[in-house]
């Protein structure tokens, strides 16, 4: 187990360091997992070795049946067996009620829209961040905006595909706090690669006090924002700018990357990715704005950046 | 038989002989070979081909992983340079390749002169070539497929979102689809008639038992895939929803169609390495194989559990946990078998003197690589694990342990073990071993850490990695791994390429003991001097003066009196001699139909359809010239003695017949196809629960039942045709055939009548477009009823079919039942299931 | 009893014979499948004891040790020991029947490990 997390040399995106419920038992069942392959597998290199190297005629052919029904017969199916039925429980998904707090999280190319709704309030609408109260259970309800995703926070709990025309029930509860990050990872297009999204497991508290925060709306509108028409995808709620093609941007500027976990979040990167957004993201959907003064493009990046 | 102790008789049969089997010489005439020699080592060469450039395409790949955030190639080369690698190792490197060995293989096992559809295997080979080149040189044109080798819509119907890749990948492979189809026809039909007299079914050579196991896989893996071959284009081409969520499709219905083929898929590459042991390893432990039929206990086990695995490839899809447990189930099962295999081959060395050899060392070897692959095989089974694993590295690492260890070095080691038997000549054993010991490192070292990059959070199929995962160091080893291991490839090519320069050996030079080594260095083509008689499992160290008796003609057909190619049919369970069958020469004809039928799908993919649709036509005249001029030929006398006082028929029909047995499975491929359809139309209604939509209006249920009521009248035509055929009654069958093709007509225009009247329009939602392709596949195949019917009474008419001599008659009436049951389902369930006609 | 060993062991013993049990595996496979996708798709769920499934899995491990057994008796019928590897009509059936047995088991594994999941899952989520 030792040798196991020093080989973890990431902590935020690693099935190997746990930050939920799920992902702890997965962990340890791999442990486990993993010592009875190699057990298994130094026990058949060594078998092997002494077979060939025995001269002939020592094994009957009585004997020789013998060692295929109990070693390759018996012995197998009673592992497999035990193996399968402790496996069998650990299918079953975490208990639900409604009083848990659902985030529905949509898989689109090349980024996620989310959307907190807890039991007793209004629906949250976010992108590219999932943030999760730290000893609470949590549904994600996960679907498929334009083509397959899959979900995954390996520090959480086990991956699932977000399929366009079904939603998927995925449970999580997280252990203990952090900033994380999830991936996706279904092949998805030509920007697969960049398609990841931050996570952070926050004390129960503060969550609540960063979820009324974020349902509240933007500061202030902006003259480059609609002279450029970026509300024709983008939403950023309170200025009347409500597009529905593009991430929600209302507190853009609290999010710690860019572009769905690709670049940090700086004032150049943004800029840049508004102007050139298919140099960071091959196959991204939103155009480019390469006519947009640098000027006005770090002004906006500011303004972007100033919506936390 | 005393006259074989005659030297000019036996001088002149083998002049006979060389004269009947010489292969056609020529700069283009060579090309015309029918021959199971040179049309297996074609085969096995271009798979070979195929395998070298799949596997520069992942060099280029790790070239690019090497380090993080890196832009060697950008991520649109790297998306159709994964979708490549994987399509070109299955499709066109894995399966090819063992059928290839086993056009080789299979006739010389048998101790047969050929397998007995020769022209088939040729046609398998020129398809295979051209659509092989079609998929794998669209790369240069950067228009290869860019989906990934599972091809997961809605990305990849979408025609927004997915080009010409997706097209090539859809109709190309769907053409190498039907090749090996038609060469495991071909080869169950071998292993099942054309055994030689007395090799029961417990003295087969395994190898033969593992052929007919994945053969008959085959028969039912593949067809359900071309069944979504079929539905993707229709979606892709003419806008039918069969995947489109917001239309009432469903994109998961693509995922169990390809997985129930792609699963057992894994065995069907997985067994014949396993069958390559169980030759290779009996020949240096210098003894039986222990435990034969429990080898083929784990053969046929195997086969079976395998179609009940598809699901975990689909753990996180999002279905019941219950029915994922199943599958989970089935999987944890499948590894007994397996197990039970390789302590056949433990026991086996342990029991006997084991002579160590370089085909031995990359036997043992693989097994010790396959082992690790098999042991995270039995991880990945476990679901939650696999919710984890799914779709990372870990998955990348398993799979490579698997296919190294249980395909590509298990083919290296026949690659040593075997080409003496096919030129006669020794590979290096220095090289061999040196090549095994850098592959060996290369594979661990490449592999290994994946295992770990994966749990570390690195998905597949991605084109980059940020460096802040920390996983540049693993990834940097995976690299120099796969370099290494390329390096071990490269040697054994030298090594071939060294062979020409190098010296004959001797007959047998491992000194095994099953038939194929009775072929001598300087090859005649004949392929077996005379057909012997097996008592043994192992007939060249168990039976006395085996070689020299075979050697001397003095079993069985040792001569071509009538200057035809023939070989003996036996029957299936006891091998007892049933007829002399003649076999196809050399011929231009399979290239021609390979080359038009090949033209219909790259036509298709060009959207050129006029030009397709006479391609298709061209593809039709093809075959019937090919069936006209070359099956069922009433020979010049009815029967012919095969020496020892037997006397068998030249012709047979019915259900002893090769071509009966061929035409059956065939049909066999045809209605798992069929029922991959069928699936689909029942999938949607489990699924969705407006399905069929309410207000939809279906084909109704009074041109359905037309269509079924004609299709079984003509069916019964046939049958009583069949009948009164037999008994002398030529003009009465004549009669009745032309009824059943005015039936099959009434019934194929009345099935399109349904759909067609009540005006349903396919593409505006999935239960019109489900119904249509059920009408429509239903219509196609009774067109070619009406083909076969027509055939039929055309040979009766031209003198080619007598009651005597019926196999057209016979072989077609195997279509009608299959015909007929085709016809029942569909009408019945796009006319009378509850919801349809509403 | 000793007749009926008589009767069985005259019975034919074929290639469709040996996939009997297999058969009969595929089937109760197939049947599990759909009995659970039909709960779950069209009711929801399924009961708490779940009858027609236990009743499937009874009748499946009946029929593939009915098979065993009678390939068991005809497996046994008088003659040389292993390895039946002569070229006789008695040594071929023997070899077809104890390739039958040994899939029976597997396939009696097989069905037993499929029954596991009803036992430890219970609701169709």
């Amino acid at each position: 187990m030792a040798t196991l997390s020093l080989a973890g040399c990431n902590r935020h995106q690693s099935a190997l360091a746990p930050f939920g419920v799920e992902a702890s038992s997965t962990r340890d069942l791999t442990i486990i997992l993993l010592i009875g392959a190699v057990v298994i597998a130094v026990a058949m290199s060594l078998l092997i070795r002494h077979a060939i190297r025995t001269p002939g005629e020592r094994l009957t052919h009585r004997q020789g049946m013998k060692l295929v029904l109990w070693a390759g017969g018996v012995v197998p199916t009673i592992l497999l067996f035990t193996l399968l039925v402790t496996s069998l429980p650990a299918m079953r998904p975490l208990p639900t009620s409604r009083a848990d707090l659902t985030i529905n999280v949509e898989g689109e190319q090349f980024w996620w829209r989310v959307a907190y709704r807890p039991p007793n309030a209004a629906r949250v609408v976010s992108a590219n961040e999932v943030r999760v109260p730290v000893g609470r259970t949590v549904a994600l309800k996960l679907m498929g905006g334009d083509v397959i995703h899959s979900f995954w926070i390996p520090g959480l709990a086990g991956k699932m595909d977000m399929i366009p025309g079904r939603t998927n029930t995925l449970v999580v509860r997280a252990t203990k706090p952090g900033r994380f990050r999830g991936v996706c990872t279904e092949f998805c297009g030509l920007s697969h690669a960049l398609m990841a999204f931050d996570v952070v497991a926050m004390e129960p508290a503060a969550f609540d006090r960063w979820l009324a925060a974020e349902a509240k709306p933007a500061a202030g509108g902006n003259a480059l924002f609609a002279q450029y028409g970026c509300g024709g995808c983008h939403a950023i709620r309170g200025t009347g700018e409500a597009g529905a093609i593009g991430p929600d941007l209302t507190h853009f500027g609290a999010r710690q990357t860019l572009a769905a976990g690709v670049l940090p979040m700086t004032t150049a990167n943004v800029a840049s990715f508004i102007r050139h957004p298919e140099k960071t993201k091959p196959g991204v959907r939103m155009p480019a704005f390469d006519h947009m003064p640098p000027a006005d493009a770090v002004a906006l990046a500011r303004y972007l950046q100033g919506l936390k | 038989m005393s006259d074989q102790n005659d030297l000019t008789l036996r001088a002149e049969q083998e002049e006979r002989l060389r004269a009947v089997w010489k292969p056609p010489e020529g700069l283009f005439l060579r090309w015309t070979d029918v021959n199971n020699n040179r049309v297996g080592v074609w085969y096995t060469l271009t798979a070979f081909g195929f395998m070298l450039f799949a596997g520069v395409l992942a060099l280029i790949m790790r070239t690019q992983l090497a380090v993080p955030e890196n832009d060697l190639v950008s991520a649109n080369t790297f998306n159709q340079l994964f979708t490549l690698h994987g399509s070109m190792m299955m499709f066109l490197f894995a399966v090819p390749m063992f059928e290839a060995v086993s056009i080789i293989l299979l006739p010389q096992l048998l101790g047969a002169r050929d397998l007995p559809f020769p022209r088939l295997s040729a046609f398998g080979y020129w398809s295979f070539l051209l659509g092989g080149v079609f998929v794998g040189g669209s790369i240069f044109f950067n228009a290869a497929p860019d989906g990934g080798w599972f091809m997961y819509p809605p990305l990849t119907t979408r025609t927004d979102l997915s080009g010409l890749g997706a097209d090539i990948w859809m109709l190309g492979l769907s053409f190498i689809e039907v090749s090996s189809v038609a060469a495991a026809v071909e080869l169950i039909v071998g292993v099942l008639k054309c055994r030689p007299p007395g090799m029961r079914l417990n003295l087969m050579p395994l190898y033969a038992w593992y052929i007919l196991v994945v053969a008959v896989m085959i028969l039912f893996a593949f067809p359900p895939l071309i069944a979504g071959d079929l539905l993707f284009e229709m979606e892709r081409l003419l806008g039918w929803p069969f995947f489109d969520a917001a239309k009432g499709g469903d994109p998961l219905l693509w995922q169990h169609l390809f997985w129930i083929f792609g699963h057992p898929e894994v065995y069907i590459v997985f067994l014949p390495s396993i069958a390559l042991f169980a030759m290779l390893i009996p020949t240096f432990a210098q003894r039986h194989l222990l435990g034969y039929p429990w080898i083929v206990l784990a053969a046929v086990g195997t086969a079976f559990l395998s179609f009940g695995l598809w699901v975990h490839h689909m753990f996180a899809t999002g279905l019941p946990k219950i029915s994922l447990a199943f599958f989970s189930a089935a999987s944890e099962a499948v590894a007994i078998p397996t197990g039970i295999q390789v302590f056949a081959f433990i026991a086996t060395l342990w029991a006997g003197r084991v002579i160590w050899s370089t085909p031995l060392l990359y036997a043992v070897g693989s097994i010790a690589i396959f082992t690790i692959g098999g042991l995270t095989g039995v991880m990945v089974a476990i679901a939650p694990f696999d919710w984890q694993a799914h779709d990372t590295y870990f998955v990348v690492a398993h799979l490579h342990y698997v296919l190294i260890g249980g395909t590509l070095l298990p083919l290296f080691g026949g690659l040593y073990y075997y080409w003496p038997l096919i030129t006669g000549k020794k590979l290096s054993d220095r090289i061999g071993r040196i090549a095994f010991w850098v592959m060996f490192a290369g594979a661990n070292l490449a592999f290994f850490p994946m295992h770990l990059s994966g749990l570390e959070g690195m998905p597949r199929r991605v084109f980059t990695y940020p460096a802040e995962l920390g996983i540049g160091g693993l990834n940097m080893a995976s690299t120099v791994g796969a370099y290494l291991f390329a390096t071990g490839v490269l040697m054994v090519c030298i090594d071939l390429a060294l062979s020409p320069t190098r010296p004959k050996g001797v007959r047998n030079p491992w000194n095994a003991g099953t038939l194929e080594w009775l072929a001598k260095p300087e090859d005649e083509n004949w392929g077996i001097r005379s057909v012997p008689l097996i008592e043994s499992r192992y007939p060249i160290w168990d039976q006395k003066d085996f070689v020299a008796k075979v050697d001397e003609g003095r079993f069985f057909l040792p001569d071509a009196e009538e200057m035809k190619r023939e070989t003996i049919v036996t029957t299936v369970l006891d091998a007892r001699p049933l007829q002399v069958v003649r076999l196809g020469t050399p011929s231009f004809i399979p290239m021609a139909t390979a080359v038009a039928l090949g033209s219909v799908f790259i036509l298709t993919t060009y959207h050129l359809y006029w030009w397709s649709l006479a391609g298709a036509f061209v593809t039709l005249g093809c075959v019937l010239t090919w069936l006209w001029t070359g099956t069922a030929i009433i020979p010049e006398k009815p029967e012919k003695s095969i020496g020892h006082g037997i006397v068998v028929p030249l012709y047979i029909s019915g259900p002893s017949a090769s071509g009966w047995w061929a035409m059956f499975i065939t049909m066999l491929a045809d209605a798992t196809a069929f029922s991959g359809l069928v699936f689909g139309y029942y999938f949607y209604w489990t699924v969705h629960p407006d399905f069929p939509p309410p207000d939809a209006t279906g084909p109704g249920v009074f041109w359905p039942m037309v269509a079924m009521g004609t299709q079984l009248a003509s069916w019964a035509a046939t049958v009583v045709a069949r009948e009164v055929h037999a008994r002398g009654q030529v003009l009465a069958a004549r009669s009745l055939l032309i009824v059943g093709i005015v039936l099959t007509l009434a019934s194929l225009l009345a099935g399109l009548a349904g759909p067609w009247f009540t005006g349903l329009n396919p593409s505006e939602h999935v239960y019109p477009a489900i119904v249509w392709v059920l009408a429509i596949w239903t219509a196609a195949h009774a067109g070619v009823g009406v083909i076969c019917q027509g055939y039929t009474l055309a040979r009766s008419i031209a003198g080619r079919m007598t009651p005597r001599y019926d196999a057209d008659l016979r072989n077609i009436t195997v279509f009608m039942h299959f015909l007929a049951l085709t016809a029942v389902v569909t009408y019945a369930t796009i006319g009378l299931f509850p919801g349809a006609s509403s | 009893m000793k007749r009926l060993r008589d009767r069985i062991a005259g019975l034919r013993v074929t290639l469709w014979t040996l996939i009997v049990p297999p058969s009969m595996w595929a089937a109760h496979f197939l049947f599990s499948y759909l009995w659970a996708a039909l709960n779950c798709a069209k009711v929801g769920e399924f009961a708490t004891f779940p009858t027609l499934f236990a009743i499937g899995t009874a009748v499946a491990l009946v029929v593939i040790v009915a098979a065993g057994w009678v390939a068991h008796v005809q497996a046994n019928r008088k003659g040389d020991t292993p390895p039946h590897d002569s070229g006789t009509e008695i040594d071929r059936l023997r070899f077809l029947a104890t390739a039958t047995v040994l899939l029976a088991a597997l396939s009696f594994i097989g069905v037993v490990f499929t029954a596991m999941p009803v036992i430890f899952l219970t609701d169709c989520r």
